[in-house]
């Protein structure tokens, strides 16, 4: 406290010659004695009898000069009470406050009570429905809104026109306040004993010491994740497509529905067309969970692309896993991971359209523009005694962007 | 331990020639009953032809194969007035006079369908203006308006005689508002999963490579989008009745109609619908900076 008040010479209380100095700071530590040089300006001290006496207006500014706060101009806005310019100034805030106060209220009515359930345009009610947002958000913003324009009319209208200057000053604390306050710290050392009980201290310490770096530990550890854990079964490395104790893996198309599995035949897809598939085994029929994750696992999109026939294709040695006209990619770019699901049916480019990379469908997924480094990866599918398609193995490389210590494929 | 896919106790609707499984509420319609009265009618007169050549010795004409072959006439006429309109359209300088395509000009139109005629007349992209990346919609030729009763009928023609030659995607049946499915939303997830990588989730379109892009989707038809799925105009892939049924098609239809002319702007202004980008800097361009001088009045006041 004593640091802030330092007013040097700038300025002398109006009572620092006052007879008595009970009221100071010092009271207790100093005993009944004149005041020390360097109190010599401090704020005014009042006896307990004049405290006393003392009239509310008067302790307000007496607390005001305690601060060395010097209140150059105050000015009531309304010197003469009752005026008609005044009750216009009030109604004018009430007026704002019962804007916010019956928004808010229209707000909660049309929160409740509004149909907020879809309409499509063009049928009966879909004003109302299209009205809900605005009505909601209006109503809201207008009650918050009002409730600050009230605030800010109060103050601007009824706010003493008021100029204060408080003193501060530079450099360090008085000498004496720096000492006591050491001095303080040290005798309460002493009279605590953590300078002395080394044991109790140091086990303290210890349990802080680990009781922090758990929680350290805890708030770190989420981060912290090994991309290898399982080895060639790691996450980076296989997907859903991946056959588990030697199940068939179906092509799936999405319907819209989960629950609703549409196996994929070859006779579904016109020459020069493209269906995203997701992979299916008849273990997950069923289990919604296991439906979903299917269709919504980051990794497990497939394009399903049939070329017209005769089209001319190259193809890597080994990577030769396209079933006649039909070539499945994985519809993950390997550059970012977006969905590259673009496919141009005449020029049979893939294109991502997050960077503009553009892969060659008949040419093992080849990347000819933008940043994309390696090919789509590739899904060995063939059709089952039944007619449908299916997965003969997982992708033939990492699917998604390239991640470190990936060779060129 | 590995079930068939055939186990009969869970697919009702598992059989040859239906991918579906399930779904018995939706009406299916097949190959058969995708075709358009004018492919039938086409065909019922061809087979009726041959009928007609061997059985003419031995029958005298009935009434009802009277009536038959004033329509296989109105038919003979129909392809006639087809291949006329190819003619004097300029269709034949690029496509070539048996259909068959002029290398480096235009493509061969055999097998095409007369959805695609419909697609690329209708929508005004046919008889292309030059040759460039994409064909754009402009104003259709008047006389294949396809609001006017004699566009129609032109229309009709000339695809009929594509249809004649090759064979290929047919209209459907039905035409405008009877397009449009029942359940847009269930429609909105099929566009989002087949149609938004291209043409954006509410339909206005997008780049594609080498200036080809996808157009936006508000001018087209209910028959347009429809004609476009079944014949994958340009670079759109084609989208077969197996792979999108009918009923998949036209509530696709329905989810464009719902989102497109302001159609999905609940919050009372769309921003061109091109997503969080063109939102996100619109909020801070004009709601951060009203904020601002909002502030800044505030401390000039005080």
């Amino acid at each position: 406290m004593t640091s802030t008040r330092d007013d040097g010479s700038a300025r002398s209380g109006p009572d620092q010659d006052g007879p008595r100095q009970d009221g100071a700071r010092f009271e207790g530590a100093q005993g009944e004695g004149p005041p020390l040089a360097a109190e010599g300006t401090h704020p005014p001290r009042v006896s307990g009898d004049e405290l006393e006496r003392m009239t509310q207006p008067q302790l307000a500014r007496l607390a005001a000069e305690l601060d060395d706060v010097d209140v150059v101009h105050n000015q009531d806005p309304w010197p003469v009470p009752g005026t008609r310019a005044e009750r216009r100034a009030a109604q004018s805030v009430v007026l704002w406050f019962l804007i916010s106060a019956l928004s808010a209220l229209a707000f909660l009515l049309a929160f409740l009570f509004w149909p907020y359930e879809y309409v499509a345009p063009g049928t009966p009610g879909y004003a109302t429905y299209a009205a809900y947002t605005p009505i909601v958000g209006g109503m809201l913003g207008l009650s918050i809104t009002a409730l600050g324009i009230g605030v800010i009319a109060y103050v601007k209208k009824f706010f003493p026109d008021e100029v204060s200057v408080q003193q501060r000053h530079d450099g360090p604390s008085e000498e004496i306040a720096r000492r006591t306050v050491v001095a303080q710290v040290v005798q309460a050392g002493k009279e605590t004993g953590f300078g002395r009980r080394k044991m109790i201290v140091g086990s303290a310490g210890l349990a802080a010491g680990v009781l922090g770096v758990g929680v350290g530990v805890a708030a770190v550890a989420p981060f912290v994740r090994d991309p290898w854990k399982g080895g060639d079964e790691a996450a980076l490395w296989v997907t859903p497509w991946r056959s588990v104790n030697g199940e068939t893996v179906y092509l799936r198309y999405d319907t819209g529905d989960p629950e609703e599995v549409a196996l994929v035949r070859p006779e579904d897809q016109e020459p020069g067309s493209m269906m995203t598939v997701f992979p299916f085994r008849e273990a997950d029929r069923g289990n919604e969970e296991a439906l979903i994750h299917g269709l919504r696992a980051s990794d497990a999109p497939v394009m399903l692309i049939r070329l017209r026939p005769g089209t001319p294709t190259v193809w890597q040695p080994g990577r030769d896993l396209h079933y006649g006209d039909y070539i499945a990619y994985s519809k993950i770019c390997t550059h970012l991971g977006c969905p590259t699901s673009l496919y141009e049916s005449q020029t049979d480019r893939i294109l991502c359209p997050c960077h503009q990379s553009q892969f060659i469908a008949t040419e093992y997924g080849r990347p000819v523009f933008g940043p994309a480094a390696r090919p789509l990866p590739l899904l060995p599918i063939t059709v089952n005694e039944e007619g449908y398609f299916v997965a003969t193995g997982d992708f033939d490389a990492p699917v998604g962007p390239s991640f470190w210590e990936m060779g060129s494929v | 331990m590995t079930t068939t896919p055939d186990s009969p106790a869970h697919e009702p609707g598992h059989e040859p020639g239906r991918r579906r499984w399930g779904l018995p509420r939706r009406r299916r319609r097949g190959r058969r009953g995708g075709r358009s009265p004018l492919h039938r009618r086409v065909a019922a007169a061809l087979a009726l032809g041959l009928g007609l050549l061997t059985m003419s010795g031995l029958y005298t004409a009935v009434t009802a194969d009277v009536n038959q072959a004033r329509a296989q006439e109105a038919d003979a006429a129909l392809l006639a007035r087809g291949q006329e309109l190819y003619n004097s359209n300029a269709c034949i300088s690029c496509h070539g006079s048996n259909l068959q395509g002029v290398d480096g000009r235009g493509p061969s139109l055999i097998g095409v369908g007369d959805a695609s005629v419909y697609f690329q007349v209708s929508s005004g992209r046919m008889p292309l203006a030059r040759q460039e990346a994409q064909a754009d919609r402009k104003p259709t030729l008047p006389i294949f308006d396809p609001d006017t009763e004699e566009g129609q009928a032109n229309l009709d023609a000339l695809g009929a005689y594509i249809q004649a030659n090759g064979g290929g995607p047919t209209r459907p049946e039905a035409a405008g508002e009877a397009l449009r499915g029942d359940d847009p939303a269930r429609g909105g997830e099929l566009f989002r999963l087949n149609c938004a990588s291209c043409h954006n989730f509410t339909g206005r379109g997008g780049a594609l490579s080498s200036g080809k892009y996808a157009p936006t989707l508000d001018p087209a038809s209910e028959t347009q989008i429809y004609t476009a799925m079944l014949s994958g105009p340009q670079n759109m892939p084609k989208f077969s009745d197996r792979q999108l049924t009918p009923e998949e098609k036209e509530d696709i239809i329905a989810y464009i109609y719902s989102v497109r002319d302001g159609g999905n702007d609940v919050g009372g202004y769309g921003l061109g619908g091109i997503g969080p980008v063109s939102e996100g800097l619109v909020a801070f361009i004009v709601g951060l900076m009203a904020m601002v001088g909002f502030a800044v009045w505030l401390g000039a006041k005080a």
